[in-house]
């Protein structure tokens, strides 16, 4: 029988529609009748959602810049 | 050889403008680096992956300086190497691979250990293997997107990933983070890809929880 467990541990291939036909229905006959699977699959997605804007989060500022152009330009010989 | 070289100089300077290098590969560019010691092709490759190295390196040390010593080692180590670059892995591949290593090294050379602790028995439902009472009672995935994007979240968000185990957090950052393919990740990580598949499960279901944790907390 399709658990929760199945549901969990079947989320990433969900996802990624990588399931088999036969997984893909068990796991959404199981989700439509389960609460608590709903629940789980849709913070999941709101998860990766979430996730996905760390990717823009600007990390280098001018200073390291400017720190690292000095540092090659001192150690780099020119060829 | 000679030709090859006047070849590549002179369309250098032929389709010299503000796009000429912009539009190069990654490779292109290094091959213009290495072959005839083309400045702006290297700065070029600075400013492509700053960011990805920089972040990547706070990722595995978790500390900005630390990060930042890395960050230099890691673009002194291509002005080094850049000429052995085989074109074997995509060069974003290779670099990643040398900010892993540099960071590793870094952090031995600053005894810096972490305890590698598995997260392989992480897992939200109970011995039965249902989620009964786990989950809904935290639902909060139809909280509007001004709270669930805001910058505290993300915060939060960033903060639970620091928390992950390393292999777990390198695995994170460079799939759900950086938006990379399971077999770049593997490649650079150089582990199989159920390894990648089996810690990025992982890692998602710890940070699901501690999601649902701020947002029910936040809810009071
Ligand atoms: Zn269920």
């Amino acid at each position: 029988m399709f658990m929760c467990k199945d549901v969990v541990e079947n989320i990433m291939g969900y996802i990624d529609c990588e399931l088999d036909l036969q997984t893909l229905k068990e796991l959404e006959k199981h989700t439509g009748d389960c609460p608590e699977c709903m629940a789980f699959v849709n913070t999941y997605k709101r998860m990766l959602e979430i996730t996905g804007k760390l990717k823009d989060k600007p990390f280098v500022t001018p200073e390291i810049r400017n720190r690292l152009r000095i540092l090659l330009k001192s150690k780099v010989k020119p060829a | 050889m000679e030709t090859g070289f006047l070849k590549k100089l002179i369309n250098i300077i032929v389709t010299k403008d503000n796009e000429y290098i912009s539009d190069k590969s990654d490779e292109e560019l290094v091959n213009l680096y290495t072959e005839i010691g083309d400045e702006n092709a290297f700065d070029e490759i600075v400013r492509r992956y700053a960011n990805k190295i920089y972040g990547f390196a706070l990722r595995i040390t978790r500390n900005s300086s630390d990060a930042e010593e890395v960050f230099q080692e890691v673009f002194l180590t291509l002005t080094k190497k850049l000429d052995t670059f085989r074109g074997e892995s995509k060069f974003s591949s290779w670099l990643y691979r040398i900010t892993v290593n540099a960071s590793y090294m870094y952090l031995r050379s600053q005894k810096k250990h972490e305890s590698n602790i598995s997260l392989e028995n992480y897992y939200p439902y109970d011995e039965k293997g249902t989620l009964m009472g786990r989950v809904m009672a935290k639902d909060w995935s139809s909280r509007p997107d001004i709270i669930i994007f805001s910058n505290e979240a993300l915060k939060i968000i960033d903060k639970s990933i620091n928390e992950l185990p390393e292999s777990y957090r390198t695995v994170f950052h460079l799939r759900d983070v950086e938006g990379l393919l399971n077999e770049e990740v593997a490649d650079i990580l150089e582990i199989s890809i159920p390894a990648v598949k089996s810690r990025l499960h992982r890692a998602r279901l710890f940070l699901r929880d501690r999601l649902s944790d701020y947002f029910h907390e936040w809810r009071r």
